[in-house]
């Protein structure tokens, strides 16, 4: 780069990866700094986010980190994002695809990677192909707050869609896992292909959230009896089916994966770990817009599937309920392809709620510091009264800046 | 697929669960009525009919919080008792499931949808369920379409043939030329196609030939105009004569960039002689300045 700017100054561990993603996209460097300074037993970063740093640091070329001895601050100077171009980036083996491994103290559901990398993956050089591994893939939803993998399938890869990304996207769930004992580490397996890499991604005018025309859902279960599914599905559809007729669960069953637990008489010993059951359940509207929920069974136990189906649907119902045409889950993905494309005005209309959530603040204030505009807000003038608001992002019109200094 | 297998195990064991199965639609379709009923009272005026045991409230805060509604809507209504909470009491609380029965859910659109669901690829959620039938029977529509279109096209291309080389064919039996008109016709394809000039083209000939053909060409077209002229017939405007011989004749690499070289000599006439003693730059300077280089 011929002129280096100086390195955007942000405090707190609070929107990590988006913050390390808006720098990939946009060349910035960034310098995080006070993350978790005062937790006295873990200070620093968390072992999610050193996986986030290297999967970033696997699928970028040149990407250059600096963390200090307690962790607490973090330089992240972008590199170019390659993908998985033969060559580069971390797996050569296996036709290109990068094998990004977990360490088993993973608290975080596979989703915490997947999201953000699907936001980069369209600015890549070459098709992103990752398989998350190890023994810290969670790929149902957790107690932290991620969602399942199967939300991110049905309810997030699909909105690329409107952004003009809908070739070769592909997400394999291989193994599945709900969290392990105390909620740390899985053994499931996913693998992403992300394989249409746009310029820009098209403006998008989102303003008509539409009414509800069919429910879709998982039911997934690790290692338990099947008839958890079929609870949760009959409780789930119960509550659902009044409302919309359309609505279909599918029952996805697995047995229990097996991770390494080498002790020092039988060093290839394994055991189970990951059992339990979840619900992930997805609302698409006429206009195709996508509201999902997502509730898994708490690794300590002690829930029954009914329950687990009741809540999952009220859940729906709730986001639903929050008006917009988008959730809060898909909220970021959908202004950073906004803010990523061209030097247009692209409109949104979300929820009250929605885009006065914590997380909508903190994004919008970090996008703010790297460089993009601010949003426009108006209320909707919509007849029903929803009392949604209109977000107007200009497009930064760079695309991916990486490319451009290659 | 055992996960599916088992999934129906569970609702056929659930169904024989039930026992009273006979009831159970019954009980349903009272409850529907009961909540007609509910929402006609909260409109208008109590109905005095007593409902059957099957429109039993389901939960007391629900029966409780009603109570209070219509107590606030009509006070003076005195024949409508409506239900306490000392009855709620005394009566066993009855739940009603509004879960309906999957049995209508049949197993082929079960399976079509799970396959569209469950795959690796984000799904498209544009594909219906129930159109699913229509589109594969429009595919195949669509391939008998096509092969229509396929022959409709041949049959075009061999009558724009006919109309364009018919002029050669010898006999109306024989559709398709032979011999010396297939090379004719194959020759005018060429040139439909873009040829700069015939595959007849002799490119070497004796100028007075090829002058005498020309005449005769322009001698035969003269006729043709004159001819038209006196029978008072519209022809086409004649073709403007193209000028090649103006201008600055394309050379040969390795010519004598002066003169004319014929013969073993170079003949430079006088028009070339004074053009080269007129010219400052003329090839002589250049010549020595590329011997001083050397």
């Amino acid at each position: 780069m011929a002129t280096s700017q100086p390195p955007i100054r942000l405090t707190s561990h609070k929107n990590f990866v988006y913050r390390l993603v808006f720098s990939t996209l946009t060349g910035r460097t960034v310098h995080i700094s006070q993350i978790r300074p005062s937790s006295p037993t873990n200070p620093g970063l968390a072992p999610h986010e050193i996986s986030f740093l290297r999967l970033l640091e696997a699928v970028t070329n040149g990407s250059q980190m600096e963390i200090s001895y307690t962790g607490t601050i973090l330089v992240y100077k972008p590199g170019l994002i390659t993908g998985s171009a033969a060559g580069a980036g971390a797996g050569s083996s296996g036709g290109g695809v990068i094998r990004h491994e977990i360490p088993a103290g993973c608290t975080r559901g596979v989703s915490y990677f997947l999201l953000p990398l699907c936001l980069l993956a369209p600015f890549s050089k070459a098709p992103i192909k990752v398989l998350f591994t190890g023994p810290g893939v969670i790929t149902s939803s957790t107690p932290t707050g991620d969602m399942s993998v199967d939300s991110v399938r049905t309810a997030i890869l699909p909105l690329f869609n409107q952004f003009g990304i809908f070739n070769n996207i592909e997400l394999r769930v291989l193994r599945r896992s709900n969290p392990g004992p105390n909620g740390r580490g899985g053994g499931g397996e996913v693998q992403l292909v992300f394989g249409h890499q746009v310029r820009l991604p098209k403006t998008l005018h989102l303003m008509n959230p539409g009414k509800i025309k069919r429910i879709r859902g998982v039911a997934y279960c690790v290692g338990v009896s099947a008839s958890n599914n079929a609870r949760m599905i009959d409780v789930a559809r119960g509550i659902l089916n009044p409302f919309v007729p359309d609505t279909y669960v599918f029952s996805d069953v697995s047995s229990a994966p097996l991770v390494p637990a080498s002790d020092r008489n039988n060093p290839s010993a394994k055991k189970k770990t990951g059992l339990g059951f979840g619900l992930s359940l997805v609302a698409e509207s006429s206009t195709g817009c996508l509201f999902s929920a997502d509730v898994a069974s708490p690794p300590s136990g002690g829930q029954p599937p009914e329950d687990i189906g009741k809540q999952c649907a009220y859940q729906l119902l709730e986001t639903i309920s929050k008006g917009g045409c988008v959730t809060t889950a898909a909220f970021p993905t959908m202004i950073g392809l906004m803010t990523m494309g061209s030097e247009d005005v692209g409109r949104l209309q979300v929820g009250r709620d929605i885009v006065g959530d914590e997380s909508a603040i903190q994004l919008a204030r970090d996008l703010v510091k790297f460089g993009a505009p601010g949003w426009g807000l108006r209320d909707a003038s919509d007849e029903e009264k929803t009392g949604d608001v209109i977000i107007s992002v200009v497009g930064r019109g760079i695309g991916n800046v990486g490319r451009k200094v290659a | 697929m055992i996960g599916k297998r088992k999934r129906d195990t569970t609702v056929v064991s659930r169904s024989k669960k039930d026992g009273d199965r006979e009831e159970s639609p019954a009980a349903t379709k009272s409850s529907a009525k009961d909540i007609f009923r509910k929402f006609f009272e909260a409109q208008f005026e109590p109905l005095g009919i007593q409902s059957g045991a099957g429109a039993a409230q389901e939960e007391s805060g629900f029966g409780s919080g009603f109570e209070s509604d219509t107590s606030e809507n009509s006070d003076s209504e005195s024949e409508w008792s409506g239900i306490t909470g000392e009855d709620n009491e005394n009566v066993p609380v009855e739940v009603v499931d509004y879960t309906t029965t999957s049995t209508r859910a049949d197993d082929l659109m079960d399976k079509r949808a799970r396959k569209a669901f469950m795959t690796a690829k984000p799904p498209s959620f544009s594909t219906d369920l129930t159109s699913t039938t229509y589109h594969s029977k429009q595919s195949k529509d669509d391939k008998g379409d096509r092969d229509d279109e396929e022959l409709n096209l041949k049959n075009d291309l061999a009558l724009q043939r006919l109309l364009k080389e018919s002029h050669l064919l010898e006999s109306a039996s024989e559709l398709a030329p032979t011999g010396k008109n297939r090379h004719k016709a194959l020759d005018l394809r060429m040139q439909e196609l873009g040829a700069k000039n015939s595959l007849f083209h002799q490119k070497n000939m004796p100028s007075s030939m090829r002058k005498g053909i020309k005449a005769k060409a322009a001698s035969k077209d003269e006729k043709r105009r004159r001819e038209a002229r006196e029978n008072g017939i519209i022809l086409e405007k004649p073709t403007p004569k193209s000028n090649s011989s103006r201008g600055r004749r394309e050379r040969g690499v390795g010519g004598p960039s002066v003169g004319k070289f014929a013969g073993g000599t170079l003949n430079l006439s006088h028009r070339d002689v004074a053009q080269v003693q007129s010219s400052r730059r003329g090839g002589g300077n250049g010549r020595e300045r590329g011997r001083g280089r050397r």
